[in-house]
């Protein structure tokens, strides 16, 4: 590392940006959600932003899990792996997470008596940590309170450091016990004492938090399973059939805990075959349904896919994603989906893959996913993962207009559907591939929607030249699609700030680095950073999948210093797809597959070696081709 | 019981379909077929008024050779898409047909939850005793040690026994047909459609090819209309029996029926009082309500 270049990163250190976060540690089951969906409901409501993340083992009990929560007077979607205030339900919190803690960072704990191990006593000292031991129990005691009630103790009094109006907590908690009178009077009896629990005599102790920004107040909390049920919902999907897998299980939920309200039709189906058969059928006979799953769950639909490929179905599949193979990591997240999706099922078809990456596109998606499949009467396969599925969003307000509801050429006007033949259905010279589509019921000829290859009429038929033709009226599809989807997204700088002067001056960028999923916010709360504010640096997003559009990238890496791959895989799937279509080959790859997202800080780091790396010594970061170093020359030799 | 069925010669021919037929000659698809015609006239459907799914195998070579909206799909998977059909569209009859081996083997599970949900489809078991279209295997309804093809030494699993599966289910509608018999059939389907819940009908086929024990002619000694020997389809001990005793005598008819039970859809409370179907609901809805709860 030059000493010059080095310093130009390096000063800024990565609090450049007024991030603060809290962590929640403790066994499974010991309430740690609740104090962290009360602590963000607050914070949301005084004005911030806050981005909540939780990490938990597959079990009901026991385990260590954890709820983070960073907070910002800004946007932000990413966590840190440092954090600035711990709080441990349980000892065994203090021992795993307290090197997590900043220098000078808050420890609050409940366990009586603890002794830290000697390294863990210097690791105090050297960071000057303050450790607050907080009696829960003997207050609990006193007040004759259930020791779920903790829990609102330890909220109180962090409330109290965070220097937050403790009105605005009691009417938090209130709204959930409001119909408990008795229980409601001990939770407000719990926050007066949790709140003045620290004696101010022994020093005041607080978490100055940034000033607050009145509109995150009248924001969404939201996780991406709640985004993306509502975006169904706001589809018109009238019917919901799934299997219960994690991380697509929050989805199958929040849609059945609104079924009394939608008045849809919700079935928890026998497996993940017949959730996907079930959605099928819904779709032809004419309604708009929707399942999900995740990635072991997404083989035993694979079939079904097919099926509908062949019998032009338009279907809405959504993929959560979680690290394989097998079971995996279940409550665990990954971009390890990307190839399973496109190469899904058997038989060569037109689909089209698409991932959201937070709880805004969660929603925009659905509605936009649902009109290419029956636009183009294909199945869409909609990617999400555990970190987007139940990751906790600081959402604006959903635009409720915007959205159009598109069905294609679907026939419903009755002197239209008196002039069908049944050979309209399956029609090989439609000039997009896309034939008419009417549905049973309809007052008109009737058709088959066969499985086996077929005659313009859904009759069996075998012969080669109408296998030919209709294998190429299916795949005739693929280019009108790939023509209908956006390009990749360029953003520079942060999320306000699409582009930027540099950008459109056509100078170099330093480096593009370029992902999909959950990977756009932490790099755009990277970008946003005051490190990183001015470095010309450029990041490329891809919600459109398959087909895969590369004309922007190679256009793009013909400016590029350098490139970079970003993803939460083994492979680089996108790298492998961005090959396989252009012969781009993006050698320089940040990977990450062990099933944590990536973090604020740790990402900024991985951009951070990358550019000073080239500023210092182009020549030798070049030569060591490879996984850590991208080679855009070559990149424009191969496009 | 030989009734006179009221079908006027130009409703059935709505049903006719250009698309020769593919079956052996003498298969018991040409009866099960012409009865399903027969019954859908009866009703005075119009092709386009009906839903018709098919499973994979013989019988499913079928769905090219009648009119009406037709699936065809994957082998074993029939009763859940049916179901899925129906539930999104309440106001359209779906019958779905499968084969013994699809149904009891690779979609058994599907059977299972299609009998506990009372989903109120017409279920249509073609049940020839083999795998037909590949050839002659055997399935779980073959009888024990019978050779076939993939076992010259004959199977040495245990029949499945079907019935005694379909009555432990709790069924709302249990009939038995035989293809040789094109007025029952026709008499057991028109009920079947016109029943609440899940309508469950074995049709014992003849397989001139590959079954060599279960023939046409074995079938046309055996069978008897049980409801014309006056068996009351209320009865369901006397039903099961007749169901799973059929060693000397095979009962045809409608062996069991109440009317009582809800079906699924009429258990969903989310659609209590909705009076149009998921199909007509397609339309963009506000969400700003939900969202409310999220502040």
């Amino acid at each position: 590392m030059g000493a010059a270049n080095g310093r130009r990163f390096a000063e800024h250190g990565i609090q450049a940006m007024k991030r603060t976060s809290v962590k929640i540690v403790g066994a499974s089951g010991q309430g740690i959600n609740s104090i962290g969906e009360i602590l963000a409901k607050g914070l949301k409501r005084s004005g911030y932003c806050v981005f909540g993340y939780r990490e938990y083992p597959s079990l009901i009990k026991g385990g260590h899990a954890n709820y983070q929560l960073d907070i910002a007077n800004e946007h932000i979607g990413s966590s840190e792996t440092k954090v600035d205030v711990l709080i441990a339900l349980n000892h065994h919190g203090l021992e795993v997470n307290l090197e997590e803690v900043k220098q000078e960072g808050l420890v609050l704990h409940m366990t009586a008596g603890w002794q830290f191990s000697a390294p863990h006593q210097e690791l105090i000292n050297r960071r000057r940590l303050r450790v607050i031991y907080f009696p829960v129990d003997d207050v609990l005691l006193r007040l004759h309170a259930n020791p779920v009630l903790s829990n609102v103790l330890l909220t109180a009094c962090l409330w109290s450091i965070l220097e937050q109006d403790i009105g605005l907590l009691k009417s938090i908690v209130a709204e959930t016990f409001s119909a408990k009178k008795g229980l409601l009077e001990l939770n407000m009896r719990c926050i007066d004492e949790g709140y003045s629990a620290l004696d101010p005599r022994e020093g005041k102790v607080r978490i100055s938090l940034p000033s607050p920004r009145k509109d995150f107040s009248g924001h969404l909390l939201i996780t991406g399973s709640q985004a993306m049920g509502l975006g169904a919902i706001h589809a018109g999907v009238r019917l919901y059939a799934g299997y219960p897998m994690t991380p697509s299980s929050p989805l199958l939920s929040f849609v059945a805990s609104l079924e009394n309200k939608t008045r849809m039709v919700v079935k928890q189906a026998e497996d993940e075959i017949t959730a996907a058969q079930i959605v099928s059928g819904a779709m032809y006979m004419g309604t708009r349904a929707l399942t999900a799953t995740a990635g072991v769950g997404f083989d035993l639909m694979s079939e079904t896919i097919s099926l509908n490929a062949m019998i032009e179905n338009p279907t809405v599949f959504v993929l959560a994603q979680r690290p394989g193979p097998a079971t995996g990591l279940p409550t665990w997240t990954s971009q390890g989906g990307l190839l399973q999706a496109v190469n899904t099922s058997h038989g060569e078809f037109t689909h089209c893959v698409l991932s959201v990456s937070n709880s805004q596109d969660a929603f925009d998606l659905m509605p936009v996913a649902f009109n290419l499949a029956e636009q183009y009467q294909i199945t869409v396969i909609v990617l999400t993962e555990k970190q987007i599925a139940e990751a906790l969003y600081t959402q604006a307000p959903y635009d409720g207009k915007s959205a159009e509801i598109h069905r294609g050429k679907l026939v419903t006007d009755p002197d239209k559907l008196k002039e069908l033949k049944p050979a309209d259905r399956y029609d090989p010279t439609a000039t997009d591939g896309i034939s008419s589509r009417w549905l049973p019921g309809s007052q008109a000829a009737t058709y088959c929607a066969q499985g086996d290859e077929h005659d313009a009429t859904g009759a069996v038929e075998e012969s080669w030249p109408n296998a030919k033709s209709q294998t190429e009226k299916r795949m005739r599809k693929f280019q009108h699609l790939k023509a209908a989807l956006p390009e990749p997204t360029v953003s520079v700088a942060s999320q306000k700030e699409q582009t930027a002067p540099w950008m459109q001056d056509d100078k170099e960028i330093e480096l593009l680095a370029v992902g999909w999923g959950s990977t756009q916010d932490v790099m755009l709360d990277v970008m946003s950073s005051e490190e990183l504010r001015e470095v010309r640096i450029a990041y490329l997003h891809y919600t459109y999948l398959w087909p895969l559009h590369t004309e922007k990238l190679q256009k793009l890496a013909k400016r590029s210093r350098r490139i970079v791959i970003v993803e939460q895989n083994n492979r680089g799937q996108l790298g492998v797809l961005i090959r396989m279509e252009s012969g781009v080959d993006i050698t320089d790859r940040i990977l990450k597959y062990d099933g944590r997202p990536f973090f604020y800080d740790e990402l900024l780091a991985f951009l951070r070696q990358r550019l000073v790396d080239d500023v210092d010594g182009h020549a030798l970061a070049t030569a060591n081709s490879g996984q850590t170093s991208s080679s855009p020359q070559r990149a424009q030799e191969l496009s | 019981m030989n009734t006179e069925l009221d079908i006027t010669a130009r409703a059935v021919s709505e049903y006719y379909s250009e698309t020769r037929a593919t079956w052996c000659a003498g298969c018991g698809d040409y009866g099960i077929w012409t009865a399903v015609r027969y019954a859908l006239a009866a009703l005075k459907l119009h092709p386009w008024q009906v839903c018709l799914c098919y499973d994979v195998g013989c019988h499913g070579n079928g769905s090219d050779k009648i009119e009406g909206y037709r699936f065809h799909g994957l082998h074993g998977r029939v009763i859940p898409f049916a179901a899925g059909a129906k539930l999104a569209n309440m106001k359209i009859p779906v019958i779905a047909f499968g084969g013994d081996g699809g149904t009891f083997s690779e979609g058994i599970g599907h059977l299972v939850h299609g009998l506990r949900s009372n989903y109120p489809i017409t279920f249509v078991l073609h049940n020839n005793a083999n795998y037909g279209l590949t050839t002659g295997q055997a399935t779980p309804l073959t009888w024990q040690d019978q050779p076939m093809n993939t076992s010259p030494n004959g199977i040495p699993e245990r029949t499945l026994a079907s019935m005694d599966l379909v009555f432990s289910l709790e069924p709302t509608y249990v009939a038995r047909g035989f293809s040789g018999d094109i007025t029952l059939m026709t008499r057991i389907l028109t009920a079947a459609i016109e029943h609440r819940g899940f309508a469950y009908i074995e049709m014992l086929q003849a397989c001139p090819t590959y079954n060599h024990f279960a023939t046409h002619d074995y079938l046309l000694e055996r069978y008897f209309d049980a409801n014309a020997a006056g068996h009351d389809p209320s009865d369901l001990e006397r039903a099961k029996g007749l169901a799973t005793q059929t060693q000397e005598r095979i009962a045809c008819g409608i062996l069991y029926q109440r009317e009582d039970v809800p079906h699924f859809y009429e258990r969903l409370v989310s659609r209590a009082g909705v009076e149009t179907t998921c199909v007509e609901e397609v339309r963009k809805y506000d969400i700003s309500e939900y969202c409310k709860e999220l502040q």
